[in-house]
């Protein structure tokens, strides 16, 4: 019994940072319709900023969080200014924006490689490596903390989304653009806001990641496939979605991790991912396309 | 009576395409229903969306109170007071029938304002407060209209467009839907419909207006329109193949 508790609770914690880094990939596509293939290299991106400030200055990863966040965000604006927007009204915008933001992700890799060489980093705060004792059962206090972080950050998200007037915006021009632009919204706007958020989420959990998994710039390709796959088991687009899909296959890939192999439990998230599309390929909160 | 909103040669069309209105003129009187009618392709919905603002006018003019307004963004035509409700309705399936209305007064940018405006409409509507916190998407093809319809009611407009409220609705939904029109237009707003079934609009109508191949063909009192043989030729007449 203890052993699942245990194993549960590693889940949970790696469940929340999932659910961070999903939320802003997942807010960007729902907004803007862009498939952020780079969401994953800017999270990269927004660990080693924590990790030089930790490691520099010794600045606790948890404080470069905001630093990291809104580096991030003025780098969202910049990308989307610079790449996104000349296209924005294109009938295949999503399709060009998946080449588009692959071409990021690459160019990311290579210059957080020139910069900061392949080695594999993580910050180490005092508390990476330290852990509660609830009986037998083992806290890491990294992922524990990292966890909670997440959770908060999600719920200030869903606030933000809930009671704002441009979390109003943001949610209408989500659900149908045309109309949230009939009635005054200025959708461009909008669409740069909810982009600036979604990557300054990336940020935000890029400094959490760098005190709980170790990375190197080309990390982001073994967290692109898993982002993708709580991504689309959400419903594309959907926030809560997203964070139902990262608690519960981080737990799930937890147990296989434990039961069956560490080397299987990503597996995981692709078995889902494959089982998602096969059965309900507009995911759990996800619309079924109208056939009309 | 002409001063009010006027439509004078309106040639307009989608990005590159066609012209799908070709010289269109309409005169709008304050305070009537109007009904937009013409076979399927004539430009009913085009002519609505350039009155919105929804896209650029090639020719023409589209005078509100004196000025000319064409070219203005759907939203500063909202500021005007001349609010739209596409053919889709245009609403937000995930949000509640609240959060919705709220979204009719963004612009408004005043929450205390909003809220009894909101009120207010709960109170000439009472199916809308009775769903005030059920998502918009969940409720029958009837309530969703209405729904459409009241949050335009929001920023108290001068002018409402509808395209084609009774689309998808069974008879006896369509006759509320007319009732919730003329409700709407004794309250003094003006009222332009698009309409499918050209009979039924233009009996619900003061005026009628009759488009084919993005011209206006005639308008005039809607009884005079309903009786004028040309309506006839142009629905039954086979000018055109189905």
């Amino acid at each position: 019994m203890d052993q699942i508790i245990q194993v549960a609770v590693l889940g949970i914690g790696l469940g929340g940072v999932f659910a961070l880094m999903g939320s802003g990939l997942s807010l960007v596509f729902g907004v803007m319709r862009i498939v952020n293939l780079a969401h994953p290299s800017l999270i990269i991106g927004g660990a080693y900023i924590a990790y030089w400030g930790f490691k520099l200055y010794g600045i606790d990863p948890l404080i470069m969080l905001p630093v990291c966040a809104v580096i991030l965000a003025v780098t969202g604006i910049l990308f989307y200014k610079a790449f996104f927007e000349r296209d924005a009204k294109s009938a295949t915008y999503s399709e060009m924006t998946v080449l588009l933001t692959f071409a990021i992700a690459m160019i990311v890799e290579g210059a957080l490689g020139a910069a900061f060489s392949n080695t594999q980093r993580v910050t180490s705060p005092v508390y990476a490596t330290d852990a509660f004792f609830i009986g037998d059962v083992f806290i890491p206090k990294g992922q524990l903390y990292a966890g909670i972080v997440s959770i908060m950050i999600i719920g200030l998200l869903a606030a933000f989304l809930k009671y704002s007037r441009l979390g109003y915006a943001i949610r209408a021009t989500t659900q149908n653009r045309e109309a949230a632009a009939l009635l005054g919204v200025n959708v461009n706007m909008v669409g740069l806001m909810s982009f600036a958020i979604g990557i300054g989420l990336a940020g935000a959990a890029g400094a959490l990641t760098s005190f709980v998994f170790s990375f190197f710039p080309a990390k982001h390709w073994e967290w692109v496939a898993i982002l993708m796959s709580l991504v689309v088991m959400g419903g594309m687009g959907s926030i809560l979605g997203t964070v139902i899909a990262a608690f519960s296959l981080s737990i799930v890939a937890a147990f296989v991790g434990t039961w069956i192999g560490s080397t299987w439990s990503t597996m995981t998230f692709f078995l889902a991912l494959f089982l998602v599309l096969l059965f309900r390929p507009q995911g759990l909160f996800g619309e079924k396309p109208e056939l009309v | 009576m002409s001063d009010f909103l006027t439509v004078k040669g309106v040639t307009a069309g989608y990005g590159d395409g066609p012209a799908i209105l070709d010289d269109a003129h309409m005169t709008v009187q304050k305070g009537k229903v109007h009904c937009i009618i013409g076979p399927n392709g004539a430009g009913k919905s085009t002519l609505m969306k350039a009155i919105a603002g929804m896209l650029p006018l090639r020719k023409g003019e589209i005078a509100f109170k004196g000025e000319n307004i064409a070219g203005q963004r759907p939203d500063q035509m909202l500021r005007r007071g001349i609010a739209f409700v596409p053919q889709e309705r245009a609403l937000f399936p995930k949000m509640t029938v609240r959060e919705n209305l709220k979204m009719g007064g963004y612009i408004l940018n005043n929450d205390k304002a909003l809220t009894s405006r909101i009120d207010e409409i709960f109170d000439r509507f009472p199916i809308l407060k009775e769903r005030a916190d059920q998502h918009a998407g969940t409720m029958s093809g009837g309530q969703q209209q209405t729904l459409a319809m009241a949050r335009t009611l929001i920023l108290r407009p001068e002018v409402v467009m509808f395209d084609e409220p009774s689309l998808g609705l069974a008879p006896k939904i369509v006759r509320e839907m007319f009732g919730i029109v003329r409700m709407i237009a004794d309250t003094g707003v003006t009222v332009l419909l698009v309409e499918q079934n050209a009979v039924m609009g233009l009996k619900n109508a003061d005026w009628g207006v009759v488009l084919d191949l993005g011209r206006t063909l005639f308008e005039g009192p809607s009884t005079e329109v309903l009786a004028d043989p040309r309506i006839q030729e142009l629905y039954l007449g086979g000018r055109r193949a189905a």
